[in-house]
């Protein structure tokens, strides 16, 4: 019997199901993705975890980027509910006195290069207001301090700390009166501050007016410096959804095989793209949740955050999460169209016709037609709009650069030829492939470019916001100056100072007004000039004085002012008496001596210059002159460790309110210098962002090579000829992208600069960011080095 | 122990991954200008013998003799040296590097050894011809057939003058006319240049072209003239 003689029938092939709907079908390829992306066994589950954690990273970073408003606005609000509302700003007014008022004066300090926040206070009655955060008024010779500062106190090494700020620890000042976590802030209570020590009286607290608007020029940075560190995010992103491509097309060739049509496979693609992004937007949620945690214990340039100051806007977090899985499946399906995949279980790159230029030219040409159509922007004009416009142009130009680079690398890498061994595998594999590299390397190019670009608008705009103090750090780093130590304690301060350890020299002079005796009408001015008693050599400092005795009296003329001059000998009449001190109780009647020689004055190190009368300690007895005030200039051995906080110390013992300087001879505006302090934050943020995706990058196409590299170490090829090899294939694209970054950035920074009418400061500027730049390329190579060599093990030619 | 005249002599071969022996006191020696096929089962310890052979994996205990030099005892640097020097390799898959052009994946060798690119690709292009495949020299690997890019591997194997080849089952890839074909440019243009071969194969058909044969089960090697 043959089978044909068998009654019963063969089982019927099943029928064939009617056509799914198109949506249907897209819906069930996009979800066979999803399979193969969540159960693709072990290999599967690297690609997508590579791709997650890559998405991830952004996503965490685009989220603290998003909650920086939100932790602005917090931060600001803290910071008006404790600034004080003021009663008297002068010891000269007379304020009125409350149970609740209180006597203030700022005692702020520094330690280490850090700022150390403080306030001496002392309350006028018996229900003493109370800045936020403080839930007692410490006590005489007590203080409140913040969780940072309580911390450095207590740790070992602080002693010089500990010493300036001598009062018992009662209190801790709780987070609504911080600013940051990290904030060294105190209060400290008195029972000796007056007004006539420098204390100013306070009714309560909270500001309710306003903080000042960004001038339009800080608007522009703030846009520029935002543009500048989420592009390159943006491009990591959509470089990290391509993480493991070539094993996954590896896949996809397999279901070619048994029937899959190139849509499928792309439509299957991107569902393993969307799988993997939705996975890295789970695990950027987690990383950023986990990493606010923290974010209060880390300090990076005096910069930490409270946990609860990190919300991301609802907005802008609405927009990560649609546009991140959008952009991953869009990118999946761009770079499919350049991958030939065949059934044959074979994925053959296409022959590339080569990239075209002209398209990629579109983009940077377009941003710089949208800086045309936005208009220049004045330093004075607030046009809300106007910043729109720029952070658009600087967009699309950036993004142009990235685009611009894969043409860039190729046109260049096809015209190497010849070299040693390392040199020709690198451009030989660079000419056969020279995308993923380039795509590593957008990154660096976009972040440096903008870097240029910013540095170039800061350099341009640096005279606005960086005022030159005259100051002259060379002959004195510091400066103090007080109104309650007067009199006797006025000389011995300063010879308090000469024995601290470390300083050189000071320039300590005892300052009072002399005037011309007489009775004068309410409307005429009393002549009046100022008295300055110090050492020969401190008085050297102040005026032109060749020969010098103690005893020996001056009249200083300011140079090239007559009218000055003028009224200066109005007052300082040789061989006459002046009034000293007047306003200041009975004033001391002193005869300048007739022999006094009439000198030129010279800028102190503060950049002040000086005139009047100046007299030596032996002339006139300083500690018996009414209303005198000390002013101290001080030079250090730098040498002498410490020596900074031991001249502090000795200004917080002899008076806690003396205004105590460090001489600069810039000035930087406050919100400038934040905003530049921010980009520095941010930059450091994105360039470690980019560096592990490179190192990802790198790894994984390591991994791909694996078999070969054995294969070549079976040759006997030396590892340091691999090894030069990885180098090169990474330099080549790393010098043609810093080389775009510079040339882009300079073009950027150029036309910012046009925009906002002003002139380049400095085409040179680009240097340091193309060494930032080079050095993260190095990094990166070190780093992928020690699993080169793991990977050039000969037993990579084992297949059992 | 070692066969008077050998060229590449191995005694007593021991070597494990883990708890997994793959040899497993395995001899083996082969004479200059011969051709000696191991031959065995999947999972026998033929590629391992091999390796071990060719310096690139050390055993774990037994001594392996190449021209009166104590090839187990040398650093990792010295026998790379050697295998640059005086062994060349064929693959099952040809293993050549996909970016390199065929020319310069034959003169490869040569230029690890130092020898300039224009003649270490002249000395390739002669062996290309040799092995008939010259006019592939410009294209790269993707881009020939199994069998073009075996016999370009061959030509590599041969360009560096080696005096032994290491081929792992050359033609295991290979339909059998195309295997064929390159089984007899290899031994013919090794017995011309006078170089040994160790080919590694589980077809008997492949190992007809062998002088000689050795098996391999359960990580003993079974070598005819090593039990004389």
């Amino acid at each position: 019997m043959t089978l044909l003689d068998s009654r019963t029938a063969p089982p019927a092939a099943p029928e064939s199901p009617k056509p799914a709907s198109c949506g249907a079908v897209v819906l069930r390829d996009l979800g066979l993705g999803v399979r193969f992306a969540a159960a693709g066994g072990r290999e599967g589950w690297i690609r997508t975890l590579l791709t997650a954690v890559g998405v991830g990273l952004g996503v965490a970073l685009l989220l603290l980027a998003s909650s920086v408003p939100h932790l602005l606005d917090e931060r600001n609000a803290r910071e008006q509910a404790r600034s004080e509302t003021q009663i008297s700003d002068s010891p000269d007014v007379n304020a009125p006195k409350s149970d609740s008022s209180v006597l203030r004066i700022n005692t702020t300090t520094e330690y280490h290069d850090r700022t150390v926040a403080g306030y001496l206070m002392r309350p006028d009655g018996s229900t003493p207001v109370l800045p936020s955060g403080v839930t007692g008024f410490p006590g005489a010779d007590e203080m409140v301090v913040s969780p940072a500062l309580r911390e450095l106190l207590a740790e070992p090494g602080n002693e010089l700390l500990r010493e300036r700020l001598p009062y018992e620890i009662t209190g801790t000042i709780q987070d609504a009166g911080l600013r940051s976590p990290g904030e060294l802030l105190y209060y400290a209570g008195s029972d000796t501050l007056t007004t006539a020590s420098g204390g100013h009286r306070i009714a309560g607290y909270g500001d309710e007016r306003a903080g000042d608007p960004l001038p339009p020029l800080l608007i522009v940075l703030v846009v520029m410096v935002c543009v500048v560190l989420l592009v390159p995010v943006a491009i990591f992103i959509a470089t990290a959804v391509r993480f493991g491509g070539d094993r996954r097309d590896r896949r996809l060739a397999a279901l070619r095989l048994v029937g899959a049509d190139i849509r499928t496979t792309r439509r299957i693609a991107a569902g393993e793209a969307l799988f993997g992004a939705l996975l890295g937007l789970l695990i950027g949620l987690a990383f950023f949740l986990t990493g606010r945690e923290f974010v209060g214990s880390v300090e990076i340039w005096d910069v930490s955050a409270f946990p609860a100051d990190l919300v991301p806007d609802s907005m802008l977090a609405l927009l990560i999460v649609v546009a991140v899985p959008l952009t991953a499946v869009l990118v999946t399906l761009v770079a499919m169209r350049s991958v030939v995949i065949e059934p044959l279980g074979v994925v053959r790159r296409g022959r590339e016709r080569g990239r075209r230029l002209w398209w990629r030219l579109l983009m940077p040409f377009a941003g710089l037609a949208v800086f045309g159509l936005t208009g220049r922007i004045s330093a004075y004009e607030y046009a809300p709009e106007k910043p729109f416009g720029i952070a658009a142009g600087s967009v699309l130009v950036l993004v142009g650069l990235a685009l611009l680079l894969p043409w860039l690398v190729e046109a260049c890498v096809n015209r190497l030829r010849g070299g040693p061994v390392p040199w020709q595998l690198a451009t030989r594999r660079l000419q056969l492939s020279s995308g993923a590299a380039s795509r590593a390397v957008s990154g660096v190019t976009v972040a440096v470019a903008g870097a240029i670009a910013l540095q170039m608008m800061f350099a341009a705009m640096n005279a606005d916001f960086n005022r030159m103090t005259g100051q002259d750090p060379t002959r004195a780093q510091f400066a103090g100056y007080s109104e309650d130590v007067t009199g006797e304690a006025a000389t011995s301060a300063v010879e308090r100072f000469r024995a601290t350890k470390g300083v050189d020299v000071v320039i300590g002079s005892v300052e009072a007004y002399a005037s011309k005796p007489g009775d004068y009408a309410d409307e005429d001015v009393q002549p009046t000039t100022s008295l300055t008693v110090g050492t020969c050599a401190t008085l050297r400092e102040l005026a032109r004085i060749d020969a010098c005795e103690d005893g020996d009296t001056f009249v200083v003329h300011p140079p090239g002012d007559k009218d000055m001059t003028a009224w200066v000998d109005e007052t300082a009449r040789k061989g006459k008496e002046v009034e000293i001190g007047s306003g200041y109780g009975k004033p001391l009647r002193w005869t300048l001596p007739a022999g006094s020689p009439t000198v030129h004055g010279r800028k102190d190190p503060m950049g002040e210059t000086h005139y009047g009368i100046m007299a030596t300690t032996g002339a006139i007895d300083a500690g018996k002159v009414p209303g005198a005030q000390i002013t101290v200039q001080i030079r250090v051995d730098r040498s002498v460790p410490d020596v900074a906080e031991y001249v502090r110390n000795t200004a917080a013992e002899i008076d806690p309110g003396m205004r105590f300087v460090t001489l600069d001879s810039v000035e930087r505006d406050r919100q400038y210098a934040s905003i530049q302090t921010g980009l520095q934050v941010g930059a450091t943020a994105v360039l470690l962002l980019i560096a592990a995706s490179m190192l990802v990058s790198q790894l994984e196409q390591l991994r791909e090579r694996r078999r070969l590299l054995s294969v070549l170490v079976a040759f006997g090829t030396r590892r340091s000829t691999l090894g030069w090899s990885v180098l090169w294939q990474t330099a080549v694209p790393v010098v043609l992208g810093l080389a775009v970054a510079v040339a882009g950035g300079l073009g950027l920074g150029g036309a910012l600069t046009w925009l906002i009418q002003k002139q380049v400061a400095d085409w040179w500027l680009f240097w340091p960011m193309a060494g930032v730049g080079g050095a993260l390329i190095v990094l990166v190579t070190l780093l992928s080095l020690p699993p080169l060599w793991r990977m050039m093990r000969p037993e990579g030619l084992r297949t059992e | 122990m070692i066969p008077d005249g050998s060229l590449l002599a191995a005694h007593d071969l021991r070597k494990t991954y883990g708890s997994t022996p793959a040899l497993d006191g395995a001899s083996f020696s082969v004479h200059p200008g011969e051709v000696v096929a191991v031959m065995g089962p999947s999972g026998s310890g033929k590629s391992t013998l091999l390796h071990c052979l060719a310096g690139i994996i050390t055993p774990d205990s037994g001594t392996i003799t190449y021209a009166g030099r104590e090839l187990s005892a040398m650093p990792d640097a010295e026998r790379s040296a050697l295998r640059r020097s005086d062994f060349g390799f064929v693959f099952q898959f040809g293993q050549l590097v996909p970016e390199l052009t065929c020319v310069e994946n034959v003169a490869l060798p040569l230029r690890l050894n130092g020898v300039r690119r224009k003649a270490a690709e002249r000395t390739a292009l002669e062996w290309m011809e040799r092995l008939e495949v010259d006019d592939l020299g410009a294209q790269r690997p993707g881009e020939v057939s199994g069998g073009q890019g075996q016999r370009v591997a061959v030509a590599r194997a041969l360009a560096g003058s080696p005096k032994v080849i290491f081929a792992d089952e050359p033609t295991g890839a290979l339909d059998s006319l195309n295997g064929e074909r390159v089984m007899e440019l290899l031994t013919e243009a090794a017995r011309s240049a006078n170089v040994a071969v160790v080919l590694v194969t589980h077809e008997a058909r492949v190992a007809a072209y062998s002088d000689r044969d050795v098996t391999v089960r359960d990580g003993r090697a079974r070598d005819l003239e090593h039990a004389v």
